[in-house]
């Protein structure tokens, strides 16, 4: 027999989640399939809304102002503006002290590991006392062993943005890592749980040793910026305890991926999930469907379990599956496609219309995804709703660049909350 | 009249780099000129293989038997940029059995080692290939890397007196009367290694002899001396594959045709190629088809590769030349054999000759030749030695080299790239982190490139290789060019970096389906969402208005902190 | 033992150069003969590089990895596999012995946003590790064998479980075992129950009951057969409940810890026994069932991506986890909810979902089916790795980083809400039992106490 719920969100990442939340403040059963981790753990953990218009002109002071002028099929111009300020205030509610710049509607400016400076409307609490629009004297310090951030060049970087702080960089020996290929959680790990480390004269905590080390580059600055591996789970401890020590403020500087930051957010969000009572099952592939006789509604799908099909059904789904990133959004060098429904992905015929030859230019397939109606249900070539009862959320959107506009946790956020209100009004009594 | 160098050699690809190493390990003093980098033109876009001449043993036997002498040779000499692969040509069932034979006749008479195996004994050797492949010849093909052949040439002309300088294109030859004398040469960042952002400037290099080794660009070279030479340049696509399917270089045995070889390369297999002549080497489409060809063709032998994720394609130009007369039509006709024009024989232009043709398995031997006509030229009475001392880095290797503190496959490559130098390079006290994880390459070999370099992040990545693998720079470019501070400020490090990616991308537009799609789009996201390296204010100009956005909350940032202090008189 | 790295002489390394320097004209024909896709000829290992197509960098592998976070000797699941493999040439055959530091808890499998199979990479280097780079004189290499082949040892040690058990905890055979075997002695051996599941099932005369639809072939394992037969014995009442007939045919370790040990060869030699006897009653109807988790992914994954054998496909295709089993064919919940409800004990579980589980897309079935029951409640601790990962706990070098990564589960039982442990899988019951005192117990056995009350 099938696996019964009565909403099924097929995908994990911010959108599935923030649908499978939304759906189970409504709905009794709600489940969760997650195939492999999501790409939440690639993103830097901060809240994009909107960053910059569709004509690339910004950074945006206040998202809200240019939203109302989107393209028509832009994700956000489908669920309008009181839906995305919703869907803010259930995530603000949901994640509580975990992220901060709800107090107002305008974009914060928020230090980059590039020593760029990008819009952003909420932002994880490790990096509030970074923010480069917070005028603060600051320190980066940057480690030998991790060669992506290098923090003297990320502080020059800021000066030739033209923050209004004075920034300098130094580059540290990490307490307690010896070997230049550590993973990035090795060193979260070790100051999470404080571990003994080698001091020159005998052992001491790592976090004592990092903040004696940090201690004689502080003069003239009030705040200090760390790579994001500030402590995994207790990451709050960890920058509390460093900042104790310092006398300072001390903030994550975001990156990735990999991103610990975006793992805290995914975690954050599973704890709501469970709380909320919604199933979660993850390992396992949606790869198919069963739709009714005549086509218009999906009967179940069928997930893979190790070669054997197992039918999940539910009276609405929400796909949630990605972009090109997550998979949700397949190609081949004929087509591009989403693999599960096969939902229509308009794009062009010729491979070579999907680029543009400048790195940073307007690539068409930064915008591949499905179409969808104003309930985010997707839509065939012919414009009717794919299936009455699935709806879309997140990256598997077309109709929008979220790198260019900075907008990707916004309309996942959106898109997920209006998909999963929708997909539990539909619930059969 | 005193001249600023004997020798003026234009042209950093192999065979320039090549005249020069000869020239300067006979005495002479020698001036290298390259526009780009070393390699930058034909030598850099080629498909990696040393040819045993089997491709050459029915239609060229002269241009075979050239082959297999050096193959062997630089086997010796070049050890560090040689990978013994072995090479087969494969026979489907509708492949000539005649030819077949022809061929297994030809390598014969021209001296190649061969073997026929079995479609069976062929599948042993590479597993991949396809099931009714019936019948192989084995023959020693191997692959070379253009890249680590040429800049050793370079250094060895270094090392014995030379001077070269990349970034400096010649933008007029000198030539008064029936003479040339010298090129006027425009440096992109000054004379000395390349800086980005430094001014450039021109400079008059005189010189008692010059020789034109631009290859596909040899006629527009001469045609700054008013002589004309008629190269016919022919475009070749090369599709690079993620990994290796192959260990072994596959040819398709049959007569001629695009599309009918794979090369193991480094990491990587290289599937060429087509050949269409072009205009101008400059100013070519790079189409879709060629691509396509590529790997569907290429599909009937290895059916792996229908599936196989590519990373890039690239495109090289053939320098082809025939004399006049022959009047061929079609370029894979033309003949791949070398010529030396000697512009006083020719043309009764004294102080200059061109070389052209000819193909990098033969650089050696070619550069012998030019060499030993300028000599005649200039009088002066010193023998070849290159085909006997070996290039830096390819000297004997330690017999047990450690592992510096690297795990075993980083330590492992980095030996196969660096050769002889690897102590030299990676000894070192300090964290040595991998920058490149998909090449292996660590910070030390990074740092030695850009020695070598400057801030030329392109020229760096064809030292090492780093960038070039799966993420075609995607995680790693950064990290790479972290390494040029503090020694460059922050805009020529970033201008540094922009080249770099920018080059990346070049390449890896013709690979945008599939899985390198999805890494592409992985790759901007990085940069745009995460990093905003798409609208940097220090990259676009403009200037924010820092007062106007979110400055946090009081208390922001855990609060337990205390001692914030502002820098600029507070909140506003 | 493997003669995998003998063979290399005559085709090895030297392939490539006998072509140029022998000018021997060799006429062969194979026309028409079969050939598998071979590998590596010299070592008989798979061309695992095309494996790494699927790799995007994003490194959410190495965050996943439980060990490289508490021992930085161990470079990551993302450098052990696409990365190490993608920069193989064929003569390539030195494996970096951080390999050895791997858990195989899979972790990075069930991370991986893109499919790079990377526990089969891993199992494959270490194999190729410990064929190659491992004395076969040295100790490590033969307490890994003892390791591996637990069902040895067990076999001989259940026949005088008791004498065994007495020994087994003389702090003088620990101290033998540190000193000379490397096996930690801060651990208890797991006793050896005085009747083994195949004894009972022997005495109460296999099956009772018969059908010809529902019927099961259960996979054991050896840790249910000599140490916790109630196990085995909570399976066959629950199915015989449901109207199952129960085989239990001859069988062997599922290999596990033999793959997690690079004894592959030991490995195969159970696979094909396993595959063997279960594959004609696959044939003859049987759904293969599991009650380890463990044993259930390596009848369903690993085999299929390290052996080539002749039904790996269909029992594979044709294996579950028990529950999983139930849940998928028969209402278990309804059956669940309606058992429930009466004046049974409240009870209280910290649940901990298997590695391996995980993989296979059971996380959430035993909270489910807790929600099910009246009077039941099942915390689910979390997702952190129990960090035994079978035999690696044991081993004397690997005791603390097992205990370290441990350490967060240990935390999260221990605030949970009750005072029992459950999980499927025994080794991670171990750890848990050791690092909390909890006793723990199989969601198997309380589903029977829930159902079979009656």
């Amino acid at each position: 027999m099938a696996i019964e719920d009565d909403v099924l969100v097929i995908g994990g990442g911010l959108a599935g989640m923030t649908a499978a939340l939304t759906a189970a403040e409504r709905a009794s059963r709600v489940r969760l399939l997650s195939y492999k981790q999501s790409t939440l753990c690639h993103a830097s953990g901060l809240i994009d809304v909107l960053g910059y218009a569709p004509d690339r002109s910004g950074p945006l002071v206040d998202p809200f102002d240019a939203i109302p002028d989107l393209p028509q099929g832009h994700p956000y111009e489908r669920v309008g503006t009181d839906a995305i300020r919703e869907a803010l205030h259930f995530f603000d509610a949901v994640v509580g002290d975990a992220y901060r710049g709800a107090h107002t509607d305008r974009n914060a400016l928020v230090p980059t590991g590039d020593g760029t400076v990008k819009p952003t409307a909420r932002y994880p609490a490790s990096t509030a006392a970074g923010l480069a629009s917070r005028p603060r004297a600051t320190l980066l310090v940057g480690f030998e062993t991790l060669p992506d951030f290098d923090a003297p060049l990320a502080a020059a970087h800021l000066r030739e943005t033209g923050v209004p702080f004075e920034t300098r960089g130094v580059t540290l020996q990490f307490p307690g890592i010896q070997r230049a290929d550590a993973t990035l959680t090795r060193y979260a790990h070790l100051l999470e749980r404080d571990e003994p480390v080698d001091a020159g004269a005998g052992a001491a905590p790592a976090r004592t040793v990092l903040a004696e080390a940090v201690r004689p580059h502080l003069e003239g600055v009030s705040r200090v910026g760390f790579p994001p591996i500030l402590g995994d789970e207790h990451h709050a401890v960890v920058r509390r305890d460093l900042e104790e020590r310092l006398g300072v403020a001390v903030f994550e500087v975001p990156s990735g991926p990999p991103s610990l930051p975006g793992i805290r957010l995914e975690r954050l969000l599973f704890d709501a999930l469970e709380e909320l009572s919604v199933r979660v099952t993850t390992g396992v592939p949606v790869v198919d469907y069963e739709a009714s006789a005549d086509g218009g509604r999906i009967e179940h799908v069928l997930v893979d379990r190790n070669g054997q099909r197992v039918p999940y059904r539910a009276d609405s789904y929400v796909l949630a599956t990605g972009g090109l990133v997550g998979t949700g959004i397949d190609s081949s060098r004929e087509r591009v496609s989403e693999p599960i429904f096969d939902c229509n992905v308009a794009h062009p015929t010729d491979r070579y219309d999907w680029f543009e030859d400048d790195a940073f230019g307007d690539h068409p397939f930064a915008r591949f995804g499905v179409t969808v109606d104003r309930e985010l249900r997707p839509l065939a070539a012919d414009g009717e709703p794919e299936f009455a009862n699935l709806r879309a959320a997140g990256a598997v959107l077309g109709g929008y660049d979220y790198a260019a506009e900075k907008s990707g946790s916004g309309v996942s956020l959106a898109t997920g909350y209006v998909a999963g209100t929708h997909a539990a009004a539909e619930v059969r009594g | 009249m005193a001249r600023d160098t004997e020798v003026l050699v234009l042209g950093g690809g192999s065979t320039g780099c090549g005249v020069a190493r000869d020239l300067a390990r006979r005495g002479l003093e020698v001036t290298l000129l390259e526009r780009g980098n070393l390699t930058h033109g034909t030598t850099g876009r080629m498909h990696g293989l040393l040819h045993s001449g089997a491709r050459y043993a029915i239609s060229d036997q002269a241009s075979a038997r050239e082959c297999i002498e050096e193959n062997r040779v630089l086997r010796e000499i070049a050890g560090h940029c040689v990978e013994e692969t072995g090479g087969l040509f494969v026979k489907r069932p509708e492949d000539s059995a005649d030819y077949f034979e022809e061929k297994l006749r030809g390598c014969r008479d021209c001296g190649i080692p061969a073997r026929v195996r079995s479609g069976r004994e062929a599948r042993e050797i590479e597993p991949f290939l396809a099931p009714d492949i019936d019948r192989a010849l084995e023959v020693p093909d191997a692959a070379i890397d253009p890249f680590r052949l040429c800049v050793a040439n370079a250094r060895d002309a270094e090392a014995h007196g030379a001077r070269i300088e990349t970034h400096a294109e010649v933008v007029d030859v000198l030539r008064e009367g029936d003479d040339v004398h010298g090129v006027e040469v425009r440096h992109e960042s000054g004379p000395g290694k390349r800086v980005h952002r430094r001014s450039g400037s021109t400079e008059t290099i005189t010189a008692e002899y010059v020789v034109n080794a631009t290859g596909a660009w040899a006629g527009q070279l001469a045609g700054m001396a008013d002589l004309e030479v008629a190269v016919r340049p022919s475009k070749g696509a090369m599709t690079i594959t993620n990994v290796r399917q192959v260990d072994t270089v596959i040819n398709r045995c049959r007569p001629k045709g695009d599309a009918d070889i794979v090369v193991p390369h480094e990491t990587t297999a290289i599937l060429g190629t087509t050949d269409v002549e072009v205009d101008d080497p400059d100013d070519y489409p790079e189409e879709r088809w060629e691509v396509d060809l590529l790997i569907d063709r290429l599909a009937e032998l290895l059916p792996i590769l229908r599936e196989a994720r590519t990373i890039r394609s690239f495109w090289g130009v053939r320098p082809l030349y025939e004399p006049p007369g022959r009047g061929t039509e079609d370029p894979t006709d033309i003949t791949r054999e070398f010529f030396l024009l000697d512009h006083r024989e020719r043309d009764g232009v004294t102080g200059m000759a061109s070389i052209v043709g000819g193909k990098v398995t033969t650089y050696r031997a070619m550069a012998e030749t030019v060499a030993d006509h300028v000599c005649a030229e200039l009088g002066v009475r010193a023998s070849c030695s290159t085909a006997d001392e070996p290039l830096p880095g390819s000297e004997e290797l330690e017999a047990a080299m450690d592992d510096f503190g690297l795990r075993s496959p980083i330590a492992r490559r980095s030996r196969q790239r660096l050769g002889s130098r690897t102590r030299d390079v990676l000894e070192t006290d300090e964290p040595n982190p991998v920058l490149c994880d998909c090449e292996g390459v660590t910070r030390a070999e990074v740092r030695d490139a850009i020695a070598q370099s400057g801030t030329d992040l392109n020229a760096v990545r064809i030292r090492t290789r780093a960038s070039m693998g799966n993420c075609q720079g995607g995680f790693c470019c950064h990290a790479i060019a972290n390494e040029l501070h503090p020694a460059h400020d922050e805009p020529v490090v970033r201008a540094a970096l922009d080249e770099l990616l920018k080059e990346r991308w070049r390449g890896e537009r013709h690979a945008l389906w599939g899985d390198q799609l999805s890494q592409a789009m992985l790759n901007y996201a990085l940069h745009a969402t995460t990093l905003n390296r798409d609208r940097d204010p220090a990259r676009t100009g403009e200037s924010i208005d820092y007062g106007a956005f979110d400055r946090g909350q009081t208390g922001d940032g855990a609060g337990a902190f205390v001692g914030e202090k502002t820098t600029d008189g507070g909140d506003r | 033992m493997s003669d995998t790295g003998g063979s290399s002489a005559e085709d090895g390394g030297e392939g490539s150069e006998s072509g140029p320097t022998d000018g021997d004209v060799l006429e062969t024909d194979g026309e028409g003969a079969f050939d598998p896709i071979e590998v590596f000829p010299e070592t008989g290992e798979p061309d695992l590089r095309p494996g790494a197509d699927d790799c995007y960098k994003c490194s959410t592998c190495d965050t996943n990895c439980p060990v490289a976070a508490v021992d930085e000797e161990f470079p990551g699941p993302k450098f052990q596999g696409p990365e190490q493999w993608r920069l193989k040439r064929r003569e390539d055959h030195d494996i970096d012995p951080s390999i050895t530091k791997c858990s195989n808890c899979m972790r990075c499998d069930h991370a991986c946003p893109t499919g790079v199979p990377l526990s089969q990479q891993h199992n494959t280097a270490r194999a190729e590790y410990v064929a190659q780079q491992v004395s076969r004189f040295s100790r490590e290499y033969w307490r890994n064998r003892l390791l591996a082949n637990y069902g040895t040892m067990a076999r001989l040690g259940s026949r005088v479980p008791r004498l065994t058990n007495a020994v087994m905890g003389l702090s003088a055979t620990k101290w033998l075992n540190e000193r000379v075997l490397g096996i930690t002695s801060e651990r208890e051996f797991p006793e050896f129950a005085t009747e083994t599941f195949r004894e009972w099932w022997a005495d109460r005369g296999g099956a009772r009951v018969s059908s010809e639809e529902k019927r099961i072939a259960y996979f054991h394992g050896d840790y249910a057969n000599y140490n916790t037969p109630e196990v085995g014995k909570a399976l066959v009442r629950v199915f015989e409940s449901f109207g199952y007939e129960v085989a239990v045919p001859d069988q062997r370790c599922s290999g596990t810890p033999m793959f997690a040990n690079g004894m592959l060869e030991d490995a195969r030699r159970a696979a094909t026994f396993n595959v063997e006897a279960f594959r004609e009653l696959v044939e003859d109807g049987y759904d293969v069932v599991c009650s380890c988790t463990s044993c259930s992914f390596a009848l369903r994954q690993e085999y299929l991506e390290l052996f080539d054998l002749k039904g790996v496909e269909t029992v594979a295709t044709n294996t579950y986890d028990a529950v999983e089993y139930l849940r998928i064919y028969e209402d278990l919940e309804g059956a669940l909810a309606e058992a429930s409800g009466d004046d049974g004990q409240p009870a209280a579980f910290a649940y901990h979902t298997p590695c391996h589980a995980r993989n296979q897309g059971l996380d959430g079935q035993t909270v489910e089916l807790g929600d099910a029951v009246d009077g039941l409640e099942v915390h689910d601790v979390g997702d952190s790795c129990s960090g035994i990962s079978g035999t690696y706990g044991w081993k004397r070098e690997r005791y603390e980083t097992s205990m370290t990564i441990g350490a967060e589960m240990f935390e999260h039982i221990e605030r949970a809400d009750a005072d029992t442990g459950l999980t499927e899988c025994p080794t991670c019951a171990m750890q848990m039992e050791h690092g909390t005192g909890y006793e723990v117990r199989h969601t198997l056995e309380v589903l029977a106490d829930v159902l079979l009350e009656q």
